[in-house]
Protein backbone atom coordinates (compact mmCIF):
# COMPACT_ATOMS: atom_id res chain seq x y z
CA UNK A 1 0.00 0.00 0.00
CA UNK A 2 2.14 2.83 -1.22
CA UNK A 3 -0.38 5.45 -0.16
CA UNK A 4 -0.05 4.54 3.45
CA UNK A 5 3.71 4.75 3.47
CA UNK A 6 3.81 8.36 4.56
CA UNK A 7 0.79 8.45 6.79
CA UNK A 8 1.83 9.91 10.04
CA UNK A 9 -0.33 10.40 13.05
CA UNK A 10 0.59 13.44 15.06
CA UNK A 11 1.45 12.71 18.58
CA UNK A 12 -0.47 15.55 20.07
CA UNK A 13 -4.05 14.55 19.42
CA UNK A 14 -6.18 16.71 21.70
CA UNK A 15 -8.18 14.86 24.25
CA UNK A 16 -11.85 15.69 24.07
CA UNK A 17 -13.91 16.53 27.04
CA UNK A 18 -13.47 18.48 30.20
CA UNK A 19 -11.70 17.42 33.26
CA UNK A 20 -11.76 20.40 35.50
CA UNK A 21 -9.65 19.78 38.50
CA UNK A 22 -8.74 23.13 39.96
CA UNK A 23 -5.18 23.78 40.92
CA UNK A 24 -4.52 22.77 44.44
CA UNK A 25 -7.23 20.20 44.63
CA UNK A 26 -5.97 17.77 47.21
CA UNK A 27 -7.67 14.49 47.68
CA UNK A 28 -6.95 12.80 50.99
CA UNK A 29 -5.02 10.13 49.12
CA UNK A 30 -2.04 12.32 48.52
CA UNK A 31 0.76 12.30 51.00
CA UNK A 32 2.12 15.60 52.12
CA UNK A 33 5.64 15.79 53.30
CA UNK A 34 5.23 19.23 54.79
CA UNK A 35 2.22 20.87 56.31
CA UNK A 36 2.97 24.31 54.93
CA UNK A 37 2.86 23.67 51.25
CA UNK A 38 -0.71 22.45 50.84
CA UNK A 39 -2.13 24.82 53.43
CA UNK A 40 -0.55 27.74 51.66
CA UNK A 41 -2.07 26.52 48.42
CA UNK A 42 -5.45 26.30 50.06
CA UNK A 43 -5.16 29.78 51.52
CA UNK A 44 -3.98 31.32 48.27
CA UNK A 45 -6.72 29.70 46.30
CA UNK A 46 -9.38 30.97 48.67
CA UNK A 47 -7.89 34.45 48.75
CA UNK A 48 -7.80 34.59 44.98
CA UNK A 49 -11.42 33.48 44.80
CA UNK A 50 -12.43 36.25 47.21
CA UNK A 51 -10.46 38.85 45.23
CA UNK A 52 -11.99 37.75 41.98
CA UNK A 53 -15.46 38.17 43.41
CA UNK A 54 -14.73 41.69 44.57
CA UNK A 55 -13.68 42.55 41.04
CA UNK A 56 -16.86 40.98 39.70
CA UNK A 57 -18.95 43.19 41.96
CA UNK A 58 -17.19 46.35 40.86
CA UNK A 59 -17.73 45.47 37.21
CA UNK A 60 -20.98 43.53 37.24
CA UNK A 61 -21.20 41.33 34.19
CA UNK A 62 -23.28 38.28 33.87
CA UNK A 63 -20.78 35.71 34.97
CA UNK A 64 -21.19 32.49 36.81
CA UNK A 65 -18.04 32.79 38.91
CA UNK A 66 -19.80 34.64 41.67
CA UNK A 67 -22.58 32.13 41.72
CA UNK A 68 -20.71 28.86 41.32
CA UNK A 69 -17.91 29.34 43.80
CA UNK A 70 -19.66 30.89 46.70
CA UNK A 71 -17.90 31.84 49.88
CA UNK A 72 -18.83 34.04 52.79
CA UNK A 73 -15.45 35.57 53.61
CA UNK A 74 -16.10 38.69 51.56
CA UNK A 75 -19.46 39.38 53.18
CA UNK A 76 -17.93 38.86 56.60
CA UNK A 77 -15.11 41.33 55.97
CA UNK A 78 -17.46 43.88 54.43
CA UNK A 79 -19.99 43.51 57.20
CA UNK A 80 -17.39 43.93 59.92
CA UNK A 81 -15.78 46.96 58.28
CA UNK A 82 -19.12 48.61 57.61
CA UNK A 83 -20.22 48.00 61.18
CA UNK A 84 -16.92 49.35 62.50
CA UNK A 85 -17.23 52.49 60.42
CA UNK A 86 -20.80 53.00 61.50
CA UNK A 87 -19.69 52.75 65.07
CA UNK A 88 -18.27 56.19 65.55
CA UNK A 89 -17.26 56.22 69.13
CA UNK A 90 -16.97 53.87 72.06
CA UNK A 91 -19.59 51.23 71.79
CA UNK A 92 -21.08 51.42 75.22
CA UNK A 93 -21.82 55.10 75.35
CA UNK A 94 -25.51 55.77 75.20
CA UNK A 95 -25.36 58.99 73.24
CA UNK A 96 -23.32 58.02 70.24
CA UNK A 97 -24.58 59.13 66.85
CA UNK A 98 -24.23 55.80 65.13
CA UNK A 99 -26.19 52.61 65.59
CA UNK A 100 -24.84 49.93 67.82
CA UNK A 101 -22.31 47.58 66.29
CA UNK A 102 -24.35 44.45 66.70
CA UNK A 103 -27.41 46.12 65.16
CA UNK A 104 -25.66 46.66 61.86
CA UNK A 105 -24.45 43.11 61.93
CA UNK A 106 -27.87 41.69 62.61
CA UNK A 107 -29.56 43.90 60.02
CA UNK A 108 -27.19 42.84 57.28
CA UNK A 109 -27.19 39.12 57.99
CA UNK A 110 -30.82 38.79 58.96
CA UNK A 111 -31.87 40.94 56.02
CA UNK A 112 -29.85 38.81 53.63
CA UNK A 113 -31.40 35.63 55.06
CA UNK A 114 -34.90 37.02 54.68
CA UNK A 115 -34.28 38.03 51.07
CA UNK A 116 -32.92 34.59 50.32
CA UNK A 117 -35.94 32.92 51.88
CA UNK A 118 -38.19 35.20 49.90
CA UNK A 119 -36.53 34.35 46.63
CA UNK A 120 -36.62 30.65 47.41
CA UNK A 121 -40.30 30.80 48.30
CA UNK A 122 -40.92 32.49 44.97
CA UNK A 123 -39.42 29.48 43.30
CA UNK A 124 -35.91 30.66 42.61
CA UNK A 125 -33.28 28.17 41.53
CA UNK A 126 -30.40 29.73 43.34
CA UNK A 127 -29.19 28.03 46.48
CA UNK A 128 -29.26 29.50 49.96
CA UNK A 129 -25.58 30.21 50.39
CA UNK A 130 -25.13 31.45 46.84
CA UNK A 131 -27.73 34.10 47.46
CA UNK A 132 -26.14 35.11 50.76
CA UNK A 133 -22.81 35.31 48.99
CA UNK A 134 -24.10 37.61 46.25
CA UNK A 135 -25.98 39.89 48.62
CA UNK A 136 -22.99 40.12 50.92
CA UNK A 137 -20.49 40.90 48.20
CA UNK A 138 -22.75 43.56 46.71
CA UNK A 139 -22.48 45.52 49.95
CA UNK A 140 -19.04 46.55 48.69
CA UNK A 141 -20.15 49.77 46.92
CA UNK A 142 -21.98 50.85 50.06
CA UNK A 143 -18.90 50.21 52.17
CA UNK A 144 -16.96 52.43 49.79
CA UNK A 145 -19.70 55.03 50.17
CA UNK A 146 -19.37 54.82 53.94
CA UNK A 147 -15.64 55.38 53.69
CA UNK A 148 -16.16 58.41 51.47
CA UNK A 149 -18.82 59.77 53.83
CA UNK A 150 -16.53 59.50 56.81
CA UNK A 151 -13.77 61.30 54.97
CA UNK A 152 -16.18 64.02 53.89
CA UNK A 153 -17.43 64.36 57.46
CA UNK A 154 -13.89 64.89 58.64
CA UNK A 155 -13.85 68.02 56.56
CA UNK A 156 -17.09 69.37 57.95
CA UNK A 157 -20.76 68.67 58.53
CA UNK A 158 -22.51 71.44 56.62
CA UNK A 159 -24.98 71.48 53.76
CA UNK A 160 -22.38 71.00 51.06
CA UNK A 161 -20.99 67.93 52.75
CA UNK A 162 -24.53 66.58 53.06
CA UNK A 163 -25.15 67.08 49.35
CA UNK A 164 -21.90 65.34 48.47
CA UNK A 165 -22.71 62.47 50.78
CA UNK A 166 -26.22 62.22 49.37
CA UNK A 167 -24.95 61.98 45.82
CA UNK A 168 -22.31 59.41 46.71
CA UNK A 169 -24.68 57.26 48.73
CA UNK A 170 -27.41 57.32 46.09
CA UNK A 171 -24.91 56.39 43.38
CA UNK A 172 -23.47 53.51 45.39
CA UNK A 173 -26.94 52.33 46.39
CA UNK A 174 -27.90 52.17 42.74
CA UNK A 175 -24.70 50.29 41.95
CA UNK A 176 -25.28 47.73 44.71
CA UNK A 177 -28.86 47.12 43.71
CA UNK A 178 -28.02 46.77 40.04
CA UNK A 179 -25.10 44.46 40.72
CA UNK A 180 -27.06 42.13 42.94
CA UNK A 181 -30.08 42.19 40.67
CA UNK A 182 -27.90 41.25 37.73
CA UNK A 183 -26.88 38.09 39.55
CA UNK A 184 -30.05 37.18 41.37
CA UNK A 185 -32.93 38.10 39.12
CA UNK A 186 -31.90 35.68 36.42
CA UNK A 187 -32.70 32.73 38.58
CA UNK A 188 -36.36 33.73 38.65
CA UNK A 189 -39.14 33.29 36.10
CA UNK A 190 -39.72 36.54 34.18
CA UNK A 191 -43.02 37.57 35.72
CA UNK A 192 -41.56 37.39 39.20
CA UNK A 193 -38.50 39.49 38.79
CA UNK A 194 -40.03 42.55 40.42
CA UNK A 195 -41.11 40.49 43.40
CA UNK A 196 -37.52 39.46 43.93
CA UNK A 197 -35.96 42.83 43.24
CA UNK A 198 -37.98 44.92 45.66
CA UNK A 199 -36.70 43.27 48.89
CA UNK A 200 -33.15 43.73 47.61
CA UNK A 201 -34.00 47.35 46.95
CA UNK A 202 -35.34 47.68 50.47
CA UNK A 203 -32.34 45.96 52.00
CA UNK A 204 -29.80 48.24 50.39
CA UNK A 205 -32.04 51.20 51.05
CA UNK A 206 -31.95 50.55 54.79
CA UNK A 207 -28.18 50.25 54.73
CA UNK A 208 -27.86 53.43 52.67
CA UNK A 209 -30.14 55.21 55.11
CA UNK A 210 -27.93 54.15 58.01
CA UNK A 211 -24.91 55.44 56.13
CA UNK A 212 -26.47 58.73 55.13
CA UNK A 213 -27.82 59.58 58.57
CA UNK A 214 -24.61 58.72 60.34
CA UNK A 215 -23.21 61.59 62.37
CA UNK A 216 -20.04 61.04 64.32
CA UNK A 217 -19.49 62.25 67.86
CA UNK B 1 20.75 0.03 38.11
CA UNK B 2 23.84 -0.75 40.06
CA UNK B 3 22.56 1.42 42.84
CA UNK B 4 19.26 -0.38 42.76
CA UNK B 5 20.94 -3.67 43.09
CA UNK B 6 23.04 -2.34 45.85
CA UNK B 7 20.09 -0.87 47.69
CA UNK B 8 18.17 -4.03 47.31
CA UNK B 9 20.93 -5.58 49.27
CA UNK B 10 20.60 -9.07 50.32
CA UNK B 11 17.01 -9.17 49.30
CA UNK B 12 18.05 -8.90 45.70
CA UNK B 13 20.52 -11.62 46.23
CA UNK B 14 17.80 -14.06 47.07
CA UNK B 15 16.30 -13.78 43.66
CA UNK B 16 19.54 -14.54 41.90
CA UNK B 17 20.91 -17.93 41.25
CA UNK B 18 21.30 -19.80 44.49
CA UNK B 19 24.98 -19.22 45.18
CA UNK B 20 26.53 -20.41 48.36
CA UNK B 21 23.34 -22.04 49.57
CA UNK B 22 23.27 -24.42 46.63
CA UNK B 23 26.84 -25.44 47.24
CA UNK B 24 26.06 -26.73 50.68
CA UNK B 25 23.16 -28.58 49.23
CA UNK B 26 20.93 -27.41 52.02
CA UNK B 27 17.19 -27.19 51.50
CA UNK B 28 15.29 -23.89 51.12
CA UNK B 29 15.52 -23.64 54.87
CA UNK B 30 18.88 -21.98 54.43
CA UNK B 31 17.24 -19.42 52.22
CA UNK B 32 14.71 -18.79 54.96
CA UNK B 33 17.52 -18.31 57.45
CA UNK B 34 19.15 -15.90 55.10
CA UNK B 35 16.00 -13.87 54.69
CA UNK B 36 15.67 -13.58 58.44
CA UNK B 37 18.99 -11.84 58.56
CA UNK B 38 18.10 -9.46 55.82
CA UNK B 39 17.61 -5.87 56.83
CA UNK B 40 14.71 -4.76 54.73
CA UNK B 41 14.80 -1.12 54.05
CA UNK B 42 11.24 0.13 54.22
CA UNK B 43 12.09 3.75 54.20
CA UNK B 44 14.19 6.46 55.58
CA UNK B 45 14.75 7.26 59.18
CA UNK B 46 12.23 10.07 59.00
CA UNK B 47 9.47 7.78 57.92
CA UNK B 48 10.22 5.38 60.73
CA UNK B 49 10.06 8.20 63.22
CA UNK B 50 6.84 9.38 61.65
CA UNK B 51 5.38 5.96 61.99
CA UNK B 52 6.26 5.81 65.67
CA UNK B 53 5.16 9.30 66.62
CA UNK B 54 1.93 9.63 68.51
CA UNK B 55 1.16 12.92 66.87
CA UNK B 56 2.14 13.11 63.24
CA UNK B 57 0.72 16.54 62.49
CA UNK B 58 1.67 18.69 65.46
CA UNK B 59 0.93 21.97 63.72
CA UNK B 60 -2.50 20.88 62.56
CA UNK B 61 -3.37 19.57 66.01
CA UNK B 62 -2.25 22.80 67.60
CA UNK B 63 -4.24 24.98 65.26
CA UNK B 64 -7.29 22.77 65.50
CA UNK B 65 -7.51 23.55 69.19
CA UNK B 66 -5.93 27.00 69.21
CA UNK B 67 -8.65 29.01 67.47
CA UNK B 68 -11.54 27.31 69.25
CA UNK B 69 -10.04 27.60 72.69
CA UNK B 70 -8.91 31.19 72.16
CA UNK B 71 -12.40 32.15 71.06
CA UNK B 72 -13.87 30.64 74.22
CA UNK B 73 -11.21 32.15 76.46
CA UNK B 74 -11.62 35.57 74.87
CA UNK B 75 -15.36 35.40 75.34
CA UNK B 76 -15.03 34.47 79.00
CA UNK B 77 -12.38 37.01 79.86
CA UNK B 78 -13.18 39.82 77.44
CA UNK B 79 -13.60 42.26 80.28
CA UNK B 80 -10.01 41.78 81.30
CA UNK B 81 -8.64 42.28 77.81
CA UNK B 82 -10.41 45.40 76.75
CA UNK B 83 -13.26 47.69 77.65
CA UNK B 84 -14.50 47.91 74.15
CA UNK B 85 -17.35 45.62 73.18
CA UNK B 86 -16.55 46.11 69.52
CA UNK B 87 -12.96 44.93 69.80
CA UNK B 88 -13.99 41.80 71.65
CA UNK B 89 -16.81 41.11 69.23
CA UNK B 90 -14.60 41.46 66.18
CA UNK B 91 -11.77 39.44 67.72
CA UNK B 92 -14.00 36.56 68.71
CA UNK B 93 -15.78 36.61 65.37
CA UNK B 94 -12.49 36.50 63.48
CA UNK B 95 -11.23 33.67 65.69
CA UNK B 96 -14.41 31.72 65.08
CA UNK B 97 -14.15 32.27 61.33
CA UNK B 98 -10.52 31.18 61.19
CA UNK B 99 -11.39 28.17 63.28
CA UNK B 100 -14.23 27.23 60.96
CA UNK B 101 -12.06 27.55 57.90
CA UNK B 102 -9.08 25.71 59.31
CA UNK B 103 -11.09 22.84 60.74
CA UNK B 104 -13.08 22.45 57.56
CA UNK B 105 -10.23 22.73 55.11
CA UNK B 106 -7.08 21.64 56.86
CA UNK B 107 -7.28 19.83 60.15
CA UNK B 108 -10.11 17.50 59.22
CA UNK B 109 -8.25 16.44 56.13
CA UNK B 110 -4.98 15.90 57.96
CA UNK B 111 -6.08 14.57 61.31
CA UNK B 112 -8.90 12.21 60.43
CA UNK B 113 -8.91 12.04 56.65
CA UNK B 114 -12.44 13.36 56.27
CA UNK B 115 -13.65 16.21 54.14
CA UNK B 116 -16.93 17.85 53.29
CA UNK B 117 -17.79 20.63 50.90
CA UNK B 118 -20.46 22.13 48.72
CA UNK B 119 -20.47 21.96 44.99
CA UNK B 120 -22.66 23.74 42.49
CA UNK B 121 -23.04 22.10 39.11
CA UNK B 122 -23.93 23.68 35.80
CA UNK B 123 -27.65 23.55 36.46
CA UNK B 124 -27.22 25.60 39.57
CA UNK B 125 -28.09 22.73 41.85
CA UNK B 126 -26.07 22.54 44.98
CA UNK B 127 -24.66 19.26 46.21
CA UNK B 128 -23.12 18.62 49.57
CA UNK B 129 -20.25 16.19 49.29
CA UNK B 130 -18.84 14.10 52.10
CA UNK B 131 -15.64 12.20 51.66
CA UNK B 132 -13.82 9.75 53.88
CA UNK B 133 -10.36 8.35 53.38
CA UNK B 134 -10.09 4.61 53.83
CA UNK B 135 -6.59 3.67 52.86
CA UNK B 136 -4.14 4.47 55.64
CA UNK B 137 -1.01 6.07 54.39
CA UNK B 138 2.33 6.55 55.99
CA UNK B 139 1.41 9.98 57.23
CA UNK B 140 -2.09 8.99 58.25
CA UNK B 141 -3.46 10.10 61.53
CA UNK B 142 -2.95 8.33 64.80
CA UNK B 143 -5.35 7.43 67.54
CA UNK B 144 -4.25 10.35 69.67
CA UNK B 145 -4.82 12.86 66.89
CA UNK B 146 -8.23 11.47 66.05
CA UNK B 147 -9.22 11.59 69.68
CA UNK B 148 -8.07 15.21 70.02
CA UNK B 149 -9.92 16.11 66.84
CA UNK B 150 -13.24 14.64 67.89
CA UNK B 151 -13.04 15.90 71.46
CA UNK B 152 -12.31 19.41 70.25
CA UNK B 153 -15.07 19.17 67.69
CA UNK B 154 -17.71 18.03 70.16
CA UNK B 155 -16.88 19.89 73.33
CA UNK B 156 -16.69 23.41 71.91
CA UNK B 157 -20.21 23.62 70.46
CA UNK B 158 -21.49 22.33 73.79
CA UNK B 159 -19.66 25.14 75.56
CA UNK B 160 -21.07 27.71 73.16
CA UNK B 161 -24.56 26.35 73.79
CA UNK B 162 -23.98 26.90 77.50
CA UNK B 163 -22.93 30.45 76.67
CA UNK B 164 -26.15 30.87 74.75
CA UNK B 165 -28.24 29.97 77.78
CA UNK B 166 -26.19 32.15 80.08
CA UNK B 167 -26.60 35.07 77.69
CA UNK B 168 -30.34 34.57 77.49
CA UNK B 169 -30.83 34.23 81.22
CA UNK B 170 -28.55 37.06 82.21
CA UNK B 171 -30.11 39.22 79.47
CA UNK B 172 -26.81 40.35 78.05
CA UNK B 173 -28.41 40.36 74.68
CA UNK B 174 -25.74 42.29 72.84
CA UNK B 175 -23.63 39.13 72.91
CA UNK B 176 -26.45 37.04 71.52
CA UNK B 177 -25.52 37.58 67.89
CA UNK B 178 -21.97 36.48 68.55
CA UNK B 179 -22.96 33.39 70.49
CA UNK B 180 -25.41 32.35 67.81
CA UNK B 181 -22.73 32.84 65.16
CA UNK B 182 -20.34 30.75 67.23
CA UNK B 183 -22.81 27.94 67.68
CA UNK B 184 -23.74 27.82 64.00
CA UNK B 185 -20.13 27.79 62.80
CA UNK B 186 -19.01 25.09 65.18
CA UNK B 187 -22.16 23.01 64.80
CA UNK B 188 -21.75 23.13 61.02
CA UNK B 189 -18.32 21.55 61.26
CA UNK B 190 -19.53 19.00 63.78
CA UNK B 191 -22.44 18.02 61.57
CA UNK B 192 -20.31 17.87 58.43
CA UNK B 193 -17.68 15.62 59.93
CA UNK B 194 -20.18 13.40 61.69
CA UNK B 195 -21.89 12.91 58.38
CA UNK B 196 -18.57 12.02 56.76
CA UNK B 197 -17.81 9.55 59.49
CA UNK B 198 -21.18 7.91 59.62
CA UNK B 199 -21.48 7.90 55.87
CA UNK B 200 -19.22 4.89 55.83
CA UNK B 201 -22.00 2.80 57.23
CA UNK B 202 -24.53 2.12 54.51
CA UNK B 203 -27.47 1.70 56.83
CA UNK B 204 -27.09 5.06 58.45
CA UNK B 205 -26.47 6.79 55.16
CA UNK B 206 -29.65 5.33 53.79
CA UNK B 207 -31.51 6.59 56.84
CA UNK B 208 -30.18 10.11 56.47
CA UNK B 209 -30.89 10.14 52.77
CA UNK B 210 -34.47 9.18 53.50
CA UNK B 211 -34.66 11.95 56.07
CA UNK B 212 -33.49 14.48 53.53
CA UNK B 213 -35.61 12.91 50.82
CA UNK B 214 -32.93 12.85 48.18
CA UNK B 215 -33.13 9.32 46.96
CA UNK B 216 -30.67 6.55 47.51
CA UNK B 217 -27.11 7.23 48.33
CA UNK B 218 -24.50 5.96 45.93
CA UNK B 219 -21.47 4.72 47.77
CA UNK B 220 -18.75 4.42 45.23
CA UNK B 221 -15.50 2.59 45.09
CA UNK B 222 -13.67 5.86 45.11
CA UNK B 223 -14.79 6.46 48.68
CA UNK B 224 -16.93 9.42 47.80
CA UNK B 225 -20.28 9.71 49.51
CA UNK B 226 -22.76 12.31 48.39
CA UNK B 227 -26.21 13.26 49.55
CA UNK B 228 -28.07 12.64 46.34
CA UNK B 229 -27.78 9.88 43.84
CA UNK B 230 -26.25 11.91 41.04
CA UNK B 231 -23.19 10.78 39.23
CA UNK B 232 -19.97 12.48 40.13
CA UNK B 233 -17.44 13.11 37.46
CA UNK B 234 -14.34 13.79 39.35
CA UNK B 235 -15.03 17.39 40.10
CA UNK B 236 -13.31 18.04 43.32
CA UNK B 237 -13.58 21.59 44.45
CA UNK B 238 -12.61 21.61 48.07
CA UNK B 239 -13.33 24.80 49.85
Amino acid sequence: FPGLADVSISQDIPVEGEITVPVGSHSPDEDYSTLDEPVRDTIMRDLKAVGKKFVHVMYPRKSSALLRDWDLWGPLVLCVSLALMLQGGSADSKDDGGPQFAEVFVIIWFGAVVITLNSKLLGGTISFFQSLCVLGYCVLPLTVAMLVCRLVLLAGAGTISFIIRLIVVVAMFGWSTLASTAFLADSQPPNRKALVVYPIFLFYFVISWMILTFTPQ
Amino acid sequence: DEAGRGAGGMLGGQRGPPGPCALTGSPPQALVDDTEDVSLDFGSEEELALRKARIRHPLATFFHLFFRVSAIVTYLFCDWFSNSFVACFVTILLLLSFDFWSVKNVTGRLLVGLRWWNQIDEDGKSHWMFEAKRVPTIAASTEAEARIFWLGLIICPVIWTLFLFSTLFSLKLKWLALVIAGISLQAANLYGYTHCKLGGQKRISRVTSRLFGTGDVAQRQSRRISEDGTEEHGKTVPR
